[in-house]
Parts: structure tokens; sequence; C-alpha cells
């Protein structure tokens, strides 16, 4: 690329001096005349009946505008994947938290009163609260019509619930044939591991504005896909798309907790019934009510092969707790929980088993990693195990199975742009593998992990070229914080041959921009910026048509010119060129049309597996990343505290386009993999959750910041993306547990198989280690599971 | 029934009349339109409402509207002078040290009061100082990079 490249170089956020003086509007600043404050009921009762819903109190209160109940919405279920809820509940309440009835008031004290005047009679129904409970053979069904349930219209159409059960699906991968290969091995190690709640956290809450009027709906919003909201609403509401407007308000932080559209259709059903615009704002503890966070696992996997240390088999039966409703969580148990859920290794015989299971409590969503950092805390702990009985170094196991270019995956798909082998040699240079630390209680561990973005999802992008040679760029996809709108401007300004601070980006209005799945599983900069990239290019294949008319005099045909500096110039002839503002200004008035490009781009990979072998002759995924992760700990052998000192990983994304928002967003996903991995967990009782606020759910702060040694590879491009570029938002997240875990297995002998590895749980086991090794003579066998 | 206040933000006096159980945050964003000042929690927690009282960071959502009466309060958009940006701000942009931003306000404000009275400050004094103030996005690294920078720039021009 040209030495005046943007792509390629760490260039601040083009957002951030608005972001540091405060001036950036986000969700919760939104108001406009004339606002009510919206404030939903929610359930008390994990699984009951409702008999009786009565609002005519509240009705009459003054200074309320409107109450909504189940009856003034349309009888429709509604779902991310799967029509498996009521926008208000229906008949019965099958989590806490559930709404059941919404107002809208002139402030927020009086919408709180008119919510204690509405008097909802319920029965309490029997409820299952964990996988175990659920899975029984007479367990209360959270779900009694499971089997006449339809799939959404929107990005998923692949369920497959189990009528008469709690199961919302089940997806197999059937590779080779694990039985003969069992048989067969000559080792085979069986563990079960579990992986807690955890909770997205951003600090800004959910913020919808809503204005509904004969004409038109207005929506403004904080979450992650505005043409999945407006899909949404227009379907529930059943009104013409064009009929609905959802735009979005700056987005303090989602990281999957902001895609469903949760209260978009409830502020609209407000505005609607008051004729005001409604604005729903949720509490800190309203978020931890009504969004369920990440899918809690328990991941059972056994593993066999021959002596060498090569893996012959691998059988994993993967269960993930869905909570009241399926929403992304299908995605969850398709994507990792199959298709990625046996790791970056090469294995011809798998059996993998995926059941995502109904329970009363809230529905966890999409989140950060999607369910990988959940299959990789068990199978690279495993891995850890196995070396050791095997005497096999962990960096040489990894070595010897991992998958190389040309690999197939466990769905069978050739896989392309792969580099884990030198991300895991990377890592171990970078750590010192061959040196552990000599202190007492330290030690080093290492993971690997690949991690998909989401198959068949597509983005399209305008770029129109202003009168004075500058660039304003419209894109579907939402600027969450992670830089999208930076990274875009980049590739426009790469392609059209300008400066960062000519290309304005436009994002995510249904009614200006054009349409874009939305920003989740890491696929803006790969998909977003492929149509970018190509509007970009049409853009400037205009212009150069035009600047070939205006130097004729020149002999310059369009395919001998380029645009450098914001200069039009014919190639070889430094002498000829003029400036793009002349190009642009002339096509609006003398020569050619306005120059409006347009670019789109959908992602490889589609939803079509075989039901009963998960063998398919396309890819799951749109592409992979690789990541190999590395963590030194310290543990205090007193009070179980684990330190981690450092974090020190290499990191796959094909082409860093920025360079300062790839280690931002590698350095945000290891914090937030940390905090499941030492303090993070939502604890729920009978279905209630215990710990609702920062001051009981604990997210790390600055001081539990450890030094982070980030090595970003670019080895590998990607043969679709912009520049090679893959999506690196989830890089980080996926592996720290099991580094940490191992580490902590290297530090003080204890091997823990349920996060987070709290100074309590290690505290326990290192008692049992001690109990252990006073009636043994100082043994570590215990803690290496059984043999099967 | 609402009480007489007398607000000094960012140098500029404003006379308000305002109910008793009113919190800072609140008249701030709500009668005198200052929206830097987030809110995060509500409770006292993650400190996207950090204000400076009097040179020390607080809670805005902790704090009585009453109980700033007369009493010194700078907010984010107190920060820049004639347009031109802090050296915490400079900083935060420079070293992508602000990700969603929710937290950037706050987060640059705590740090504002520590360099104000240790213009020299540790990691480890910058990290105590930045504890009440949570970011769920950059997981630190950045922004205590850019406290430091900032601190050494700010020491290196004099300001």
């Amino acid at each position: 690329m040209a030495s005046n490249s943007l792509v390629g170089k760490p260039f601040p956020m083009v957002d951030g001096v608005e972001k540091v003086t405060g001036r950036k509007v986000f969700g919760t600043d939104m108001s406009v005349p004339g606002m009510l404050h919206g404030k939903i009921l929610r359930s008390p009762y994990a699984h009951a009946r409702i008999i009786r819903v009565d609002a005519s109190e509240a009705k009459r209160m003054p200074n309320v505008y409107a109450v909504i109940t189940a009856d003034d919405l349309p009888a429709k279920r509604v779902g991310g994947a799967l029509r498996d809820e009521w926008v208000l509940a229906r008949d019965k309440v099958r989590f806490i938290g559930e709404p059941v009835a919404a107002v809208a008031a002139g402030d927020e004290p009086t919408a709180e009163a008119a919510l204690r005047a509405i008097r909802v009679e319920y029965e309490e129904l029997p409820a299952v609260f964990s996988i175990e409970e659920s899975l029984k053979p007479d367990a209360p069904l959270v779900h009694e019509e499971l089997g006449s349930y339809e799939p959404s219209p929107y990005i998923f159409r692949f369920m497959r619930p189990t009528a008469g059960t709690n199961i919302a699906t089940h997806i197999k991968i059937r590779k080779g044939d694990t039985e003969k290969a069992l048989l067969e091995a000559e080792w085979a190690y069986e563990d079960t591991f579990y992986y807690p709640r955890a909770h997205h956290c951003y600090m800004e809450p959910h913020a919808v504005l809503a204005h509904a009027t004969e004409d038109k709906v207005l929506l403004w919003t904080n979450g992650q896909g505005t043409f999945e909201v407006r899909a949404h609403v227009a379907d529930f509401f059943d009104l013409p798309q064009q009929k609905i407007r959802v735009m979005n308000t700056g987005i303090g932080g989602g990281f999957g907790g902001k895609i469903t559209p949760k209260l978009e259709p409830i502020a609209m059903a407000l505005s609607r019934c008051s004729g005001r615009p409604v604005k729903i704002t949720f509490t800190r503890q309203e978020e931890f009510a009504a969004i369920g966070g990440q899918h809690a696992a328990r991941v059972k996997i056994k593993s066999a092969g021959r002596r060498d240390g090569t893996i012959v088999a691998r059988v994993m039966e993967v269960t993930w707790d869905a909570g009241a409703a399926a929403d992304r969580g299908v995605s969850v148990a398709l994507l990792s929980g199959a298709v990625g859920a046996s790791g970056p290794y090469q294995i011809p015989n798998l059996k993998v088993d995926s059941y995502l299971v109904y329970t009363n409590s809230v529905n966890p969503c999409a989140f950060r990693g999607m369910g990988m950092q959940q299959v990789c805390w068990a199978v690279e702990s495993q891995m850890d195990i196995i070396a050791e009985r095997l005497g096999m170094d962990a960096v040489a196991f990894r070595m010897k199975n991992a998958i190389e270019e040309h690999s197939r995956s466990a769905t069978g798909e050739v896989l392309r742009s792969v580099n884990v082998k030198e991300c895991l040699a990377k890592l171990a240079e970078a750590i010192e593998w061959d040196k552990q630390p000599q202190e007492p209680n330290r030690g080093k561990g290492i993971a690997i992990w690949h991690k998909f973005s989401a198959p068949a999802s597509s983005s399209a992008a305008v770029a129109k070229m202003n009168g004075d040679g500058t660039v304003t760029v419209l894109t579907g996809a939402s600027e969450i914080g992670q830089g999208s709108t930076t990274v875009l401007a980049q590739i426009a300004g790469e392609e059209l041959g300008v400066r960062l601070e000519d290309v304005t980006v436009v994002s995510a209005d249904t009614e200006v921009t054009p349409f874009d799945h939305g920003t989740y599983s890491s696929r803006v900069t790969h998909h977003a910026g492929n149509a970018v990239r190509l509007a970009a290019i049409d853009a400037r294949e205009q212009l150069l048509n035009i600047a070939a008319e205006l130097l004729a005099q020149h002999g310059a045909a369009a395919d001998q010119l380029e645009i450098r500096d914001r200069r039009v110039c014919l190639k070889g002839k430094p002498g000829v060129s003029l400036p793009l503002a002349e190009v642009t200004l002339a096509s609006q008035s003398r020569v050619g049309l306005p120059v409006i490009g347009r670019g789109g781009f959908r992602g490889a990979g589609r939803y079509q597996l075989d039901p009963e072998t998960g063998q398919s002759d396309v890819p799951a995924a749109s592409e992979w990343i690789y990541v190999a992760q590395g963590a030194e700990v310290e543990v205090d052998p007193e009070t179980g505290k684990v330190k981690v000192l450092r974090l020190v990983g290499a990191y796959d994304c094909g082409k860093a386009i920025n360079p300062l928002l790839v280690h931002g967003q590698i350095e945000g996903s290891l914090m937030m993999g940390l905090g499941s991995t030492l303090y993070e967990k939502v604890e729920l009782d009978n279905g209630q959750v215990m710990n609702p606020s920062f001051m009981d759910y604990l997210i790390p702060t600055v001081l539990e910041s450890p030094p982070m040694e980030v090595f970003v590879l670019e080895g590998k491009p990607h043969e679709l993306g912009p520049y090679g570029a893959k999506g690196i938002g989830e890089a980080g997240i996926v592996a720290v547990a099991a580094a940490v875990g191992n580490a902590l297995y290297r530090a003080a002998g204890v091997r823990i198989k349920e996060l987070p590895l709290t100074g309590n749980r290690v505290l326990e086991a290192l008692e049992e280690q001690r109990q252990f090794q006073l009636q043994q003579g100082g043994s570590r066998e215990k803690f290496e599971g059984p043999r099967i | 029934m609402k009480q007489s206040l007398q607000l000094k933000v960012n140098g500029q006096l404003h006379t308000l009349e305002v109910d008793p159980w009113r919190l800072l945050l609140d008249v701030l964003r709500d009668d005198l339109g200052l929206m830097g000042a987030k809110r995060g929690c509500g409770e006292g927690y993650c400190g996207c409402c950090t204000v400076i009282l009097d040179g020390t960071s607080v809670h805005a959502c902790c704090v009585l509207a009453l109980r700033a009466a007369g009493r010194e309060i700078t907010t984010i958009e107190g920060l820049a002078v004639e347009g031109k940006l802090d050296p915490l701000q400079e900083a935060f942009v420079a070293r992508g040290a602000s990700q969603c931003g929710y937290c950037t306000p706050g987060m640059i404000l705590s740090a504002k009061a520590l360099l104000v009275t240790n213009p020299d400050p540790t990691e480890e004094e910058v990290k105590i100082a930045l504890a009440g103030n949570l970011c769920r996005c950059t997981g630190y690294v950045k922004i205590v990079e850019a406290v430091l920078s900032a601190a050494s720039n700010a020491r290196e021009r004099g300001l």
C-alpha cells in the first residue's frame, strides 16, 4: 500500500473528541418535547399462571397517559430465533423479571407509582431452575406448546425444538466412527467442566425513545442492530417497514446484550397508546432482571488417542442454560456448542451433542465470545490434563494436533487463513514457555482457540461524493464503541485517495443508511468493511471516468488515472493532475452525474448443516480467527486468591486496519474474560438474580487489570477480507479462563473445573490437596481425574 | 417544597429552585443541560457520573444538589479551556483510552482530581485514583497509559 495509506495506521477514533468532551449523545441522553417516561412491571414469580391483571386504578391516576398489558398488544409471539416469547406476558410468566405490563407517565416517580397500582393475580407453578432439573423426564415444561412454535423470520431459521421437553434445540456433529476409535485408542480421559452465567455490564443501560404517529414511527435506540429492530417491530405491529424509522443514538457498549429488541416494541406500544413520545431507560437492577447475560454451560468431554500424543477421537456433550427463551442461544448452541466445540484441532472421529435447555430464569442472549469461552475452558483445561498424563509438553501436544491451512473443520469445511500454530509459537516465545517461574506459588499456563464470525450475514454501503471532494459514507452497521466509524472511514479514504478527515461516516439509520445485519459476532470490519470498500471503489471508478473527460486534452483514459492525496493524477506523469474537488464539482454541474458509489457484501457460510451429522458442503462460519493465550499467575496459599501477573497472547486478525483499535479490542476482551474467570457470576436463587448491582456483582476495576502483552499476527490474510481483515472483537475473551486455570494448576497443583476461580474455591481445593497429600505422601495423582 | 439553590458550575453561577431530594446529577443534566455526567448505575458504584466538587471527585448520583450549594463544581464540559482540550482529554483520544465513551467523562475527571493535587503520580497512584470508575470496554490498559502520559505532557508544558 502507498505511503500515504490510511489502512494499517493507528488512527485515534474519529469521534474521540466528542467522547472526551462529553458531547457525544447517548441513548440515555435523548429527550424530545412532550416526552413521557415508560416503566415496565415485571413478574415476581419464576413460573406462574396469570389469573387476572387489573390496571384500572393505574389508568385513573393523574399524569399517567398509557397503561398496557398483553391484551393491548397483537397476540403474536416474538423471538430472536424461535417465536417463544411474548412482548408482555400472556397467560403465564416464565421467569422472574418477565414484563407483564407497562406504563407511560409524565415523570418517573408517577410511572413507578402507577406500576405499584397494577394488581396482578398469579397462581404459582412448579418451576425448573437448572439444566439437570429441566432434563428430568417428568420436569415441568417451560413451554408446553414448544412443538407448535414457529422459527422467527429474521436472521435464523435454524431451530430444532423437541416437543414435550425443555429442549429448545439439539445440534449434532457426527464425523468418523468414535465408538471404534475409542475401542482402539491407547488412552481416553473424561472430564466435566462448568462455566457460569456472567453479565455484559455495558456501562450504558438500555434506552429507547419511541414516537409513533399515524404516519410514522420514530425509534431511537442504543441497540446493536437497527434493521433487526425495524423488522421485528414491523412484523409485530404488522406495519410496512418504510413506516418505521429506527435510528441509533450513541451506544455505551453492547457486547451482544443489546442485539435482541427488548424495549422497542414496548416503548412503541406506549407511544401509540398515549400519542406522545415515550422513553424507557433501564435501571441497573433492571439490566440484571431483563438481560440474562452469557449462557452458563456444562461441558462433558471425552478425548482419546495414541501414546505419541495424537488425538483420535473426541466426544462432547455441551448443555446450555437457555433461561426461558431460546433467543441467540440457538446460535451459541450451534456455532460454539457444536461447530467449534472440539477446538482448533484435527480430530478424525467426533461426536458432539449440543443441547439448549429451557429453565425458569431470565434468558441469556448474545454475549461477546458467543459461547466459545465456555467450550474452550473445558477443552483446553483437559488438553493440559492429558498432556501431563502423557508426559508431553503442553505446547508440543497442541502443536501435534492443531489444524493447519486446508485442514477440515468439524463440519467438513476446508479451512483457509489458518495460523493457530503460528499464534502458539509466538506465544511460547513471548511468554518464555521453556522457563516456568522459580518463585513458589507461581505458574504459567497456555490455551489456544478459534472463533467464528457468524455465517450468512450481509452489509451494504453507499459512498457519496460531496462537491468539495469530501466523502459521506452510509453504513447500516452500529458503532458501539469498537471504532467502526473510524475503520470504515479509513477504508473509504484509502480507496478514494483522500485524508481521514475528509470522510464522514453516517451509521445505522434505517431511513438513510443501507441494510446491515448489525454489530455482532465480530462481523463489522469484515462485512461492512468490504461493503464500504466496494462502494468507494465504485465511486472512484465514476470519478475517474469524469476526470478522464476533464483531462481529455492530455489523452488520459480512466484506467490510467488514480487518486492520490485529494488529486486525480495521470499515472507516471506527475505533471498532469487536477484536484478531486474539481471532479466532484464538475460531476454536479457540467460532466457526468453526482457520484454515488454503492457496495454490498455477504459473508461466507450458511446455516445449512446436515441435521444428523452436522456435516455440510458449505462453510459454517463467515471466517475463523485464531488465538493463543497465555497467563502467569501467583496464588496466595493463605487466602486462595489468584493474582494474574500478566496476560500474554498472540491473535490473528488477517490484517489490522487500525492497530490501535485492534489492541483496544483485545485488551478489553481479555479483561472481560478475566472477569468471568476470577470474579463474576450471576447468582440465581430459584430464578431470582441475587446480585443485581455493581456492589454485589463485581466486574474488574483498574486495580484488577494486569499487564497485557498483545501480539497481533497478520501473516495469513483472509481471501475475502477487506485488505485481508478478519474480525477481532472476540479474540481476547475466548481463551483467558483456560489459560489462567492451567497456570493455576502449575502454580498450586490444583485443577478446578468450575468458574469463577474465587479465593474460596481455590482455598477449598488447596485444603483437599493438602489432606490428600497427607494420606498419599505428596502425590498429585488424585487431581488428575479418572482414567476410563 | 422547592428550595433556592446557587450552583457554581465550571465557573458559571446558576440560581435554581429545586426539590430538596433532587440529586446533583439530575440537576446538572435535566436543569442545566450538562449531559456529560452519565448515569450508569445510580448507586454510586460505576463512576460514570463523576464530577469534581471542591477539588475532590465525587459520584454526582450520590450527592444531593443542595449539598453542592456554593461549592465549586467542575464537569467534563468545563475541562477544555477556550476550546483547547485538557492534556487528559488529548491523551485519552490519542491513546485510545476511550472506546464507547460512556465512562470517559467520569474517568477523566477522577484523573483530573488526582493530577491537580499530584501532578507526577505513580502508576499505582493512578490506579487507586481511578478505582471508583468502571470501564467495560478497554481493560483499563490504555486509560492508565493516557493518564500517565497526560501528566508527563502537562508537566513538560508547565500546565
